[in-house]
């Protein structure tokens, strides 16, 4: 997958920095989506998302010139992506949706786990469940305060490295890690709720 | 290791960062540990699941706000074509010292070991290239201005095989 993204944007960026007419298009052919659908997991409004697509483009095509391609063309245009999603948040202070911490594993005193565990990893494998697991999940991301969200986003959706991850935010990777982390045990658990509960029903 | 600890260095156990000594123990402790064994199935399931249910996804755009979109940048870089002409001439600046930079250090025998001989299997399959880099070698003459256009497309080509990062010439 990397290797072949990787060829389309080498394409890509020579035919923007030439100027060459259809490179803006083949640009939004190949971005529109992905640059959307991060901005709406980050912003999760539509207009918002929307807007800042619009700066995200008008930004790369401006600033292709100067692109040193010290990083790869995705990740600087998930870079320019976050940031700008980032700066329309700040000042709209957004009040956290669910507390964390309740879905975090319980242990005893001992260390031991609190309460019985499911395996549904072998359930989840089943075709028939995609759809409705797509859209669990697409859920619960979104429930996820920005912080865990855009790092779950980055690393686990779009497959990008830890330290990727890490340079398109400006963390160090044992931030990223631990965000990561922290929002896998939240998505696992409710994951875990709501098989249950499906089941139950 | 007890299951709470485990649960800790999960992320660490996935992304293959983890000492391997505390790698086997962690898998001594999975191995007849029911509970965790189930709990760690499961985180990993959480990103295998998201990741793949994503790449069968097409990403989509409302298909309105896609047009929206289209049109919002094409009339925006219709103002400024004069910046996008002041970047091509640059990018163009560039390209042209670099090939000056490429045949100064092949006539002054200063390539790299690999890109000498990608220039030698060039030149011996391209004729042009081939006269015009033996004319240096047989004058003992430097090359002076721009290579012609031909030339300066193959070399551009050239140096774009080279890995990212990889220096044409000897320091």
């Amino acid at each position: 997958m990397s290797a072949e993204r990787w060829k389309d944007d080498e394409a890509l960026l020579e035919s923007l920095r030439k100027g060459d007419p259809g490179a803006v298009d083949e640009l939004l052919r190949l971005y529109q989506g992905k640059i959307f659908n991060l901005a709406m997991s980050i912003l999760k409004n539509e207009s918002d998302a929307e807007e800042v697509a619009q700066d995200v483009f008008m930004t790369v095509i401006r600033k292709v010139g100067t692109f040193q391609g010290n990083s790869a063309f995705y990740s600087w245009i998930y870079r320019i992506c976050v940031n700008t999603c980032l700066m329309r948040l700040r000042g709209k202070r957004r009040n956290e949706t669910v507390s964390i911490e309740e879905f975090m594993p319980v242990f005893t005193d001992e260390g031991m786990h609190a309460s019985p565990m499911d395996d549904w990893s072998k359930e989840v494998e089943r075709d028939a469940l995609n759809e409705e697991l797509g859209r669990m999940i697409r859920k619960y991301t979104e429930e996820l305060s920005e912080k865990y969200r855009v790092v779950f986003v980055l690393s686990d959706v779009e497959g990008l490295s830890n330290e990727e991850t890490a340079k398109i935010l400006g963390l160090t990777v044992p931030a990223i890690k631990s965000r990561l982390h922290r929002a896998r045990l939240y998505l696992r658990e409710q994951l875990s709720r709501y098989l249950r509960e499906g089941k139950a029903g | 290791m007890n299951c709470q600890e485990l649960a800790y260095m999960l992320a660490d156990y996935f992304d293959g960062s983890m000492d391997p000594r505390l790698h086997e123990e962690l898998d001594r402790h999975l191995a007849r540990c029911e509970q965790c064994m189930a709990f760690t199935k499961t985180y990993h399931a959480v990103s295998d699941k998201a990741r793949r249910l994503r790449r069968n996804i097409e990403y989509e755009i409302p298909p309105e706000v896609g047009k929206r979109l289209e049109s919002f940048i094409h009339a925006a870089t219709l103002k400024f074509p004069e910046e996008i002409k002041g970047y091509r001439k640059q990018v163009e600046r560039d390209r042209r010292q670099k090939v000056a930079e490429f045949v100064g250090a092949a006539t002054a025998g200063k390539l790299s070991w690999a890109t000498e001989i990608l220039l030698e299997t060039h030149c011996a399959a391209c004729k042009e290239c081939g006269e015009y880099f033996d004319a240096f070698r047989t004058t003992d003459t430097l090359p002076d201005g721009d290579p012609p256009e031909g030339i300066h497309s193959h070399l551009i080509a050239l140096m774009q095989t080279l890995p990212p990062g990889e220096e044409f010439f000897l320091a």
